[in-house]
């Protein structure tokens, strides 16, 4: 994995949620992957200057804070407010990770976001392998985002021209 | 002078949010329309009059970008003025957005951020 890919996805993650949710999260790079099995889970596609998709679970406990906190109300989230919450979160962070990784001046298309089944199968869901992974605490739970792209890319190169 | 504002966002969620930051800014807002694509934003066009159209740019069936085309090409919508609030981050699109006249606010935006775009649209600055 990429130390700057990592450091990259660490930085805008955390960006996104404190800005997007209000949510203040902090870095657990040294633990093992979430528990996929108590999580919602989210995946994006994306194609460009390179293809792949990036995935981002978050603990089910987080969700209804997350979904309130993006509405801006304190009533009780549905299930569908949840998912669609998650759903533009994942899609914030994707628009915001791949100018920052491969330059401004590449153009991607991201894809629609998509909620993606609650197993522990997530690791190994999109074909393309993991590149870089940030493991995140917050305060009801955790949230892991992967990023995956196609064989043959070498990111060291795309940052090192996008610095 | 009272607004009407048409949101064109696919996710429910961003238009919740831009509609309750658009009532922070203090602007004398009459009605919000919403859209969930650029195919519904046509048609709610069509039925309501609106001051200012805020249009996200990835969306299914109908994006952003072809709405814009649309409504360039329409006598009775091209002189509305369009904002974009999208996560692109691609430097060429951004440009050839503001080059054709239409404010760009990237994702994740502040209510001030989205006040004050709206207040120079408006040439309230």
């Amino acid at each position: 994995m990429t130390e700057h890919v990592k450091e990259t996805i660490y930085r805008v993650a955390e960006d996104v949620l404190e800005k997007l949710a209000f949510l203040f999260s902090f870095r657990e790079d040294e633990r093992d992957h979430m528990d996929y099995a108590t999580a919602m889970a989210a995946s994006v596609s994306f194609g460009g200057e390179f293809e792949g998709s990036l995935i981002m679970a978050v603990s089910e406990d987080v969700l209804p804070e997350l979904a309130a906190n993006m509405l801006g109300i304190e009533e009780q989230t549905t299930p569908a407010e949840q998912q669609d919450a998650l759903k533009e979160l994942i899609n914030v962070v994707c628009g915001n990770l791949l100018p920052e990784i491969a330059g401004k001046k590449n153009l991607f298309n991201v894809n629609p976001p998509t909620i993606i089944p609650r197993d522990d199968a997530i690791l190994a869901e999109s074909g393309p392998r993991p590149v870089a992974m940030a493991k995140l605490a917050l305060e009801e739970g955790q949230c892991d985002i992967i990023l995956f792209v196609q064989d043959g890319v070498s990111l060291e190169d795309l940052s090192s021209e996008s610095r | 002078m009272s607004l009407n504002i048409l949101i064109v966002d696919d996710s429910g969620v961003m238009r919740a949010m831009i509609a309750k930051s658009l009532r922070m800014t203090g602007l004398d807002i009459q009605q919000m329309h919403q859209a969930g694509n650029g195919a519904e934003g046509l048609d709610m066009l069509e039925r309501h009059p609106v001051d200012l159209v805020i249009v996200d740019i990835n969306m299914p069936v109908m994006n952003g970008e072809e709405m814009i085309d649309r409504m360039r090409e329409r006598e009775d919508f091209n002189q509305i003025p369009i904002l974009v609030i999208s996560t692109e981050g691609s430097d060429t699109r951004k440009n050839a957005l503001t080059g054709r006249g239409i404010a760009f606010i990237h994702k994740p935006f502040s209510p001030e951020k989205i006040r004050d775009t709206m207040n120079s649209i408006l040439g309230r600055t």
